[in-house]
């Protein structure tokens, strides 16, 4: 259990933005695998297995909610307009190459949490649990076009939480050693 | 392809990479405490009130086997049941269902009467008749409302709000 608990934990905590909703998810998906015992112990696929399991779990939970996530996600369209798109890409840009990794992880972990379930939970999916468009649009019952415009939102959004000064996160990005002792003096 | 295309692919790309760089969040040290509880919990419970799957064979068996012979059983008994119960209510409800007949009939053909009575009033009649009562309904309700706006004056405080 130790070794795959992160793990489990991960994939509830990304698509509820809730630790304690996550946590329970969790200890459901480890009480399903000890039923399964047996049949896990020897297997080589108990990650997969887990992490199939704790996400069918958690969105069979989320889409006990889903009339209100579902709502917002109908009024859409897709009217990102292209300098949005370019600042969110100058944003990710600076986030990988400007943060450390602590604190990218943390404002990572802030901004996914403050994102829209209509937007974080396809994001998620596609960018973490790498499923394809068509089989999001599926799983949670809306159609291509709006996963897409739903994934595509969310990037933007998720860019305008990283951004400095948003959630109340100063802004530490590394600057170069003349300018911080510039701003030191 | 045109620039946005490009611009959405570059951000998808860089997104992707900021996420899957992110280290797997720690589970609370409660999660595991949890779980073995749970385990431990479940362990206690006597055979019977476990899952079936989780029974002794020399019980599961018999119990599975009884089912076997119980489910087509019920089926059989509760169908039997159906028919009798069926017949007894016809039987008992035969009378009180003919009076309802009968005054249904009754209904409909007091409403067939009416339908051609207003049928064979003129259309000016009905509009005016309808014209005539929302006027007097109106004109009453004038009445009434000033009627007591004078006998029941408000109190001060009220006037004051």
């Amino acid at each position: 259990m130790r070794a795959y608990q992160d793990m489990v934990f991960s994939t509830a905590v990304r698509l509820t933005a809730n630790p304690a909703q996550a946590e329970d998810l969790s200890q459901d998906v480890f009480l399903r695998a000890y039923q399964n015992f047996d049949t896990l112990r020897t297997s080589p696929k108990v990650g997969g297995w887990l992490k199939t399991v704790c996400t069918n779990l958690t969105l069979n939970h989320l889409t006990r909610h889903r009339k209100r996530w579902r709502l917002f996600s109908e009024v859409f369209s897709d009217d990102t307009r292209e300098e949005e798109l370019d600042s969110a890409t100058a944003v990710f840009d600076s986030v990988l190459s400007e943060l450390e990794a602590d604190e990218r992880r943390v404002r990572v972990e802030q901004a996914l949490e403050h994102l829209p379930a209509h937007q974080r939970i396809p994001l998620v999916l596609y960018h973490y649990e790498e499923m394809p468009y068509q089989d999001i649009a599926d799983r949670l019952g809306i159609s291509l076009a709006k996963v897409k415009t739903d994934i595509l939102r969310g990037r933007v959004a998720m860019a305008s939480l990283l951004a400095p000064g948003a959630l109340g996160a100063p802004d530490s990005r590394r600057r170069p050693p003349s300018t911080q002792s510039g701003a030191q003096s | 392809m045109s620039s946005r295309d490009h611009t959405e692919e570059k951000l998808e790309r860089l997104v992707s990479q900021v996420l899957r760089d992110q280290p797997l969040r720690q589970a609370p040290a409660s999660l595991e405490v949890r779980v073995l509880t749970e385990l431990a919990a479940r362990a206690r419970l006597p055979w019977w009130r476990r899952g079936v799957a989780s029974w002794p064979a020399f019980v599961r068996v018999p119990v599975i086997a009884g089912c076997a012979v119980c489910v087509p059983l019920v089926w059989v008994m509760s169908l039997w049941l159906a028919t009798r119960l069926v017949t007894v209510t016809r039987s008992r409800i035969a009378g009180p269902l003919a009076t309802l007949r009968g005054t249904g009939h009754t209904l409909a053909s007091l409403g067939a009467a009416t339908t051609h009575i207003i049928q064979s009033i003129p259309r000016e009649w009905l509009l005016g008749g309808i014209i005539a009562s929302a006027t007097v309904y109106a004109v009453l309700f004038a009445l009434i409302a000033f009627g007591y706006s004078l006998l029941c004056p408000r109190p001060e405080y009220s006037k004051a709000h």
